[in-house]
């Protein structure tokens, strides 16, 4: 049993650009994206939620596509950008996707919410007039058990380039 | 989330790779992950060393091969899913990639890890089965061949031996007046298959069947072809009586397992209807205008 | 958006009733909410849990000499090291089930993945390579692992000391034979329900530590902060030296209303004196942690010949698991609901739970009321298919109205609008789809249900509230409330909002310090909004009782004629006149007025039922409600995809329409997850349903749209007539679903999950359909 002799051992140094910012950590190699991004980085806005590459709540995007940070070893995100949520908008300025969630409710305990957000970003990106049913498959592997997943429907739609408006009320 | 340690290789050419693999034989080869990576986050498998080929150069290519194609083994998913080549030269393939897990798996996972991996329920090990694809294998010693169809032996077991890597898979050329048809039922969208069903027809000119492949997942330990059907479309007018024919011999080809989702007597029902579903399809396909590809 | 009722008078209200976005939500959109997960301390250690292998064996030995001795471990805990391993329970609170849980197993362990031993370490990987070096030598015993085999005379005991039957509950009305013989119809059938887990996006989670006063903060994912009196006693401790927080929830249902990490964090950071933190994977959760209960319900209903129910006779059998938890509550509820919103003159229901060694089961979202509404909503489908009359005919016909006496023989004593409610929800389904495919059959199904809000009234409930301005007119609401991620905090800056006149951006809203924050009583049962919105309001309106005359001689007004509204003191009808409530805070001050108060609401109450008849007080109240489905039924394959799905329910009043939308909707999914996939198989005490890739709750792509009707009947027990929605929103879509399916391809489906391979046994083995045009129609 050297397993907490061969933790520390083998750690090495892994740089990559976190939400436009290079970082610097040492991980080691058995250590998810996941584990390291919360652990030791503290970007506790990706979530672990099953570690089986099913929930989706660990979604990050990788070089602008959306991944499983559960299923990616830290060592393997080595010279690429990872963005969370938190690279979304700029704080106190939310992106107008997040005022979308906000303005429709489509969070309410918002543990499914940053993944959601992030794969509907990426979605967008490709897909800038989407039906809600095309938003209903690129979501679909992003579990939600709050909102039964109308209302996150609807506030990617309202900000899909249909022209519909974000419903706002102030607060 | 937390894997027990491994020792770590990463290596950037095909020859250490290959060196690696023969030095180590226990190691694992991680490609997307995205079927490795669960297995140790859950501690069901403890490998001592992983072999990383992501670095490895030229895996990720697609390329026309004579009338077919040729996919490194690090084709990912969604590239499948995307590629204007594949979704013209071989839309079944595109469509299979579609149909699997969810938007991350497929923007990880790999055509060589799937097949390697050889999930009974996985659709491209089935689409390959029923395209006729060809492996190309290396290790330190050298390389080879192997038809998809030789290629699965068991429940996630292969022709692979230690120390031996999946480089590409060749589709060949796919002739003219073929279709394909795709037909798999799932409990949930996204995931693993109950029964899937994968047909390609060949016809003449005057509506008969030339050529047909058709396998089935999920009702046996890996993909398997549908001989008797095949048998029985071939040659003939490809009526509704003779597709249906040819699926009501495929429950007695099948040799499907109970598990929590579907019991045997279950899966084997929904094969003969998932091999109709697929052969109609790919009738319809096929019918929809000569040289229409697989 | 709020759809009232037609008749209504305007909205006296300026805030309540407004979709207002959540500020909670402004946090979870950014990523910036620390979930118990989330926080961090240093020198932080990893707990974890050692769970038994076996469903039903003796502990011969465990030995952790070696596991102690690994490097990184700090701490190895068995059931020796806790200082009382007993959790003392009465769930009833009648002291009829009074129990003992071990925290940790001792000589048995009765059900797979029972806590047996606790590791610390420096971190996951070493905590994970100490559970390893546990040796536990088990032997094997006899376990019972069906609900009906543990009643036999003969079954193993899951407790040497006492029966299997855990808990009977009994309810008898009127005369259920005669009712029967007076009966020209009489429908007698046996419903299942599964084993469904609640499947909370987040999974189990705390750290704990010792603090610098020596108290033992725990920070977890949990609903019910008031836990920390169990965990003090688990530790030999004052009630006063255990603090539990509860930071936002990413998700409750139930599953987090027992304790889950709570005891065995805090005896792993008391232990080792350091901080820690305890993670459950999620196929721990999924193997261990208590699930809804698989109900057997056998249910007789007779009607005479134009509708009219005559007498219904119901057993319900419920498997509790080896232990207690909320098992016999659970039951209780059933009992209350087993005939659903309907007058049943003659009733008799025995509702048993009953130990087995299976994976325990408790509280999930619906709480034995959901289950009811599948048997008794389809018993009302088959009833009128005998009488040759519609769904929404036969039900018409047999409503619950205020003031009919329930089965319970006490009163309903609000409106239950539910000849409204069921028409909104079927018209809202629209024009008839059509099949997508030659195989496919389209079919519509009704369902209506009752489910009951705040706890049952002998437990005599209260809720507290703390409410102050700052200097500068901002309020500070303190409230022991958790939030499942419902909108319960949110919702109370709304209520006090609307009494205070304080726009809801100026409101902090600080929640779940058992140390700090007054007692609410945790949020389950739909009590919340009920218990704490009346405190607030309660406490809100005292406090402004108190600042009115201040306000008024500043204003030089009479006070009637002052009002709080936008952050002012006004004169009503004087838009000049205003004053901000920061100078009236001020004011107070130095007249030495408080600004700051604590109140409580203290729920309705009465003596407990009577046990051998069933008949007295029960529930404060509750919520009604109708779902309208349609479905498409692939008649070769059994596959079912809902295409439509219409929810109504009357809330009394909406505090915040959008929030209760969002209720309806994902309440409404979770109970179709139900209907068609969801099911935790457990097999001779072994669960096959630990992977959450296993365990299916339903994608975007598995449902459709839900539109979400809401009535507000202006009744309710809750602040301004509001009624509780947490709940109810589950309970319908099975047997609407059930209906739908039977409607497309004629065949009756009476047990949970409706798979695609039972819907497909069940059309294959279904006789000739005999034509009949009423049936199930909608
Ligand atoms: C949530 C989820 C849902 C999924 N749903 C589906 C689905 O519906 N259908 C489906 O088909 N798949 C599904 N998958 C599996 C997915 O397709 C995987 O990507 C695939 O099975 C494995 O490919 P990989 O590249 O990720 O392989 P890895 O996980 O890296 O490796 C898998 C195995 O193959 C070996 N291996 C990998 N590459 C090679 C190679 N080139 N040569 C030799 N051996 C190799 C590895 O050593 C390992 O044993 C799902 C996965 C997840 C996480
Ligand atoms: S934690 Fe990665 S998908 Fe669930
Ligand atoms: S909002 Fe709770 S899981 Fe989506």
């Amino acid at each position: 049993m050297e397993t907490a002799a061969a933790e520390g051992a083998a750690r090495a140094g892994v740089r990559f650009v976190l939400n436009g910012s290079p970082v610097d950590v040492w991980a080691a190699p058995h250590e998810t994206l996941l584990a390291v991004l919360r652990d030791t980085l503290g970007a506790t806005e990706v979530k672990y939620g099953c570690g089986e590459g099913v929930c989706g709540t660990c979604t990050v995007l990788l070089d602008g596509a959306p991944i499983n940070a559960c299923l990616l070893l830290a060592v393997q995100a080595a010279g690429r950008a990872v963005t969370t949520v938190k690279g979304l908008g700029a704080e106190g300025h939310l992106h107008p996707l997040q005022r979308a969630f906000v303005a429709h409710e489509a969070a309410q305990c918002g543990f499914c919410t940053p993944g959601m957000l992030l794969v509907a970003h990426a979605f967008l990106a490709d897909h800038p007039r989407p039906t809600r049913d095309e938003i209903r498959s690129a979501i679909a592997g992003n579990l939600c058990r709050c909102t039964g997943y109308t209302r996150i429907v609807d506030a990617i739609e309202a900000c899909a380039g249909t022209g519909k408006a974000a419903r706002v009320e102030p607060r | 989330m937390y894997p027990s340690p491994f020792a770590y290789h990463a290596p950037v050419t095909m020859g250490e790779t290959l060196a690696l693999l023969a030095r180590l034989p226990e190691a694992k080869i991680l490609a997307g992950g995205q079927s490795l990576l669960p297995l140790m986050n859950l501690g069901l498998a403890q490998p001592g060393a992983l072999v990383d080929v992501n670095g490895l150069p030229g895996l990720e290519t697609v390329t026309e091969d004579g009338g077919g194609l040729r996919l490194g083994a690090l084709v990912r998913h969604r590239t499948l899913e995307t590629s204007p080549l594949i979704r013209r030269r071989c839309p079944a393939l595109a469509e299979a990639a579609s149909l699997i897990g969810n938007i991350r798996v497929r923007h990880r996972g790999t055509l060589g890890g799937s097949l390697a991996h050889a999930d009974p329920a996985a659709e491209l090990p089935l689409v390959a089965v029923a395209l006729g694809a060809t492996l190309e294998i290396s290790r330190l010693a050298g390389a080879r061949e192997v038809s998809a169809a030789e290629f699965f032996r068991g429940y996630l077991l292969t022709d692979l031996a230690p120390g031996e890597l999946v480089t590409g898979v060749r589709i060949p050329a796919i002739a003219p007046g073929t279709g394909y048809g795709l037909a798999e039922l799932v409990r949930r969208a996204g995931d693993f298959a109950i029964v899937a069903a994968c047909a390609v027809i060949t016809t003449d000119g005057a509506g008969v069947c030339r050529q047909a492949s058709l396998a089935i997942g999920g009702v046996g330990p890996h993909p398997l072809v549908m001989r008797r059907a095949e048998g029985l479309l071939t040659g003939g007018p490809l009526t509704d009586r003779r597709l249906a024919e040819a699926a009501d011999a495929v429950p007695g080809e099948v040799a499907p397992e109970s598990d929590v989702h579907a019991t045997a007597a279950y899966r084997r029902a929904m094969a003969r209807v998932m091999a109709y579903r697929a052969l109609a399809q790919a009738r319809a396909r096929a019918a929809s205008g000569p040289g229409r590809p697989a | 958006m709020a759809r009232r009722t037609p008749d209504e008078h305007p909205d006296p209200f300026r805030i309540v009733g407004r979709p207002l976005p959540r500020f909670d939500v402004a946090d979870k959109v950014q990523g910036t909410t620390l979930y118990a997960a989330d926080w961090r301390l240093p020198g932080m250690l990893a707990g974890r849990i050692l769970r038994a292998v076996y469903p039903s064996a003796r502990i011969r030995r465990i030995s952790v000499e070696h596991a102690r001795g690994l490097p990184g471990v700090a701490a190895v805990l068995t059931a020796d090291d806790v200082p009382q391993n007993a959790l003392h329970e009465d769930p009833t609170g009648l002291g009829l089930s009074s129990f003992a849980t071990p925290v940790l197993a001792a000589d048995r362990v009765r059900y797979q993945g029972e806590p047996v031993a606790l590791v610390a370490a420096e971190s996951e990987v070493a905590a994970q390579a100490a559970l390893e070096a546990i040796e536990v030598e088990y032997e094997p015993l006899p376990g019972v692992f069906d609900a009906g085999a543990a009643l036999a005379p003969d079954a193993p005991r899951v407790h040497p000391d006492r029966v299997n039957l855990l808990i009977h509950w009994k309810l008898r009305q009127g005369d259920v034979e005669a009712g029967f013989r007076r009966s020209d119809a009489v429908v007698e059938r046996t419903y299942r329900t599964q084993r469904v887990d609640h499947a909370a996006l987040e999974p189990e989670a705390a750290v704990a530590w010792v603090d610098g006063d020596g108290v033992v903060t725990i920070r977890a994912a949990t609903q019910v902060i008031e836990h920390f009196r169990e965990i003090a006693e688990i530790l030999r401790l004052p009630h006063n030296k255990v603090r539990v927080m509860a930071p936002f929830l990413g998700g409750g249902f139930g599953g987090k209303e027992d304790m889950t990490v709570e005891p065995y964090v805090a005896l792993l950071a008391w232990k080792t004196r350091r901080p820690v933190r305890m993670l459950w994977t999620r196929q721990e959760s999924l193997l261990a942690r208590p699930k809804r209960h698989p109900f057997t319900m056998s249910y007789k209903t007779g009607a005479t010949r134009d509708g009219r129910l005559v007498a219904q006779e119901i057993s319900l059998l419920a498997d509790a698991g080896p232990y207690p938890l909320l098992s016999p509550r659970v039951v209780f509820a059933a009992l209350v609901v087993g005939c659903g919103p309907y007058r049943v003159p003659n009733v008799k229901i025995d509702a048993r739970a009953v130990f087995t060694n299976n994976v325990p089961t408790s509280a999930m979202r619906g709480f034995g009321a959901m289950q009811v509404t599948f048997a008794y909503e389809s018993q009302m489908d088959l009833l009128a298919e005998q009488l040759g009359m519609s769904a929404l005919e036969i039900r018409s016909r047999n409503f619950l109205q205020k003031g009919d006496r329930l089965p319970t023989g006490e009163a309903l004593e609000t409106e239950a609008a539910l000849p409204h409610i069921t028409a909104r929800a079927v018209d809202a389904l629209g024009e008839r789809s059509r099949p997508s495919a030659p195989s496919g059959r389209v079919g519509r199904g009704i369902a209506c249900n009752m489910q009951p809000y705040g706890r049952t009234v002998w437990f005599r409930d209260r809720a507290q509230a703390w409410i102050g301005f700052e200097a500068d007119g901002a309020l500070v609401i303190r409230a022991g409330i958790t939030d499942l991620g419902g909108g319960q905090a949110a919702s109370l800056a709304q209520l006090a909002a609307e009494v205070l006149g304080v726009s809801p951006d100026r409101i902090a809203v600080h929640i779940g310090d058992s140390a700090l924050t007054p007692l609410a009583g945790g949020t389950f049962a739909t009590r919340q909004l009920y218990m704490s919105g009346n405190a607030v309001v309660k406490a809100a309106g005292e406090l402004r009782a108190m600042m009115i005359p201040v306000a008024a001689s500043l204003l030089e007004a009479a006070e009637p004629d002052v009002q709080f509204a936008d952050n002012h003191a006004g004169v009503i009808g004087a838009p000049e006149r205003t004053i901000a409530l920061a100078r009236v805070v001020a004011e107070c001050a130095r007249r030495g007025i408080p600004t700051s108060l604590l109140s409580g609401f203290q729920g309705e109450h009465a003596a407990p039922i009577d046990l051998e008849t069933g008949q007295g007080r029960t529930f404060p109240d509750y919520t009604f409600g109708c779902h309208a489905v349609e479905v498409e039924v692939d008649a070769e394959t059994g596959t079912v995809r809902v295409l439509k799905l219409a929810a109504c329910h009357d809330v009394g009043r909406a505090i915040n329409p959008q929030s209760v939308e969002g209720q309806i909707q994902g309440g409404a999914v979770m109970g179709a997850g139900q209907a068609l996939m969801e099911e935790v198989a457990v097999e001779a005490g072994i669960n096959l349903t630990t992977l959450f890739a296993g365990y299916l709750i339903p994608t975007a792509m598995d449902m459709p749209d839900v539109r979400a009707l809401v009535v507000e009947s202006g009744e309710g027990k809750g602040p301004f007539s509001a009624r509780g929605i947490g709940e109810p929103p589950t309970g319908p879509p099975p047997a609407a679903v059930a209906a739908a399916i039977q409607d497309a391809v004629g065949v009756r489906l009476m047990e949970l999950p409706m798979t695609p391979e039972r819907v497909f046994d069940a059309v294959r083995a279904r006789p000739a359909r005999p034509k009949n045009e009423a049936r199930g129609k909608v």
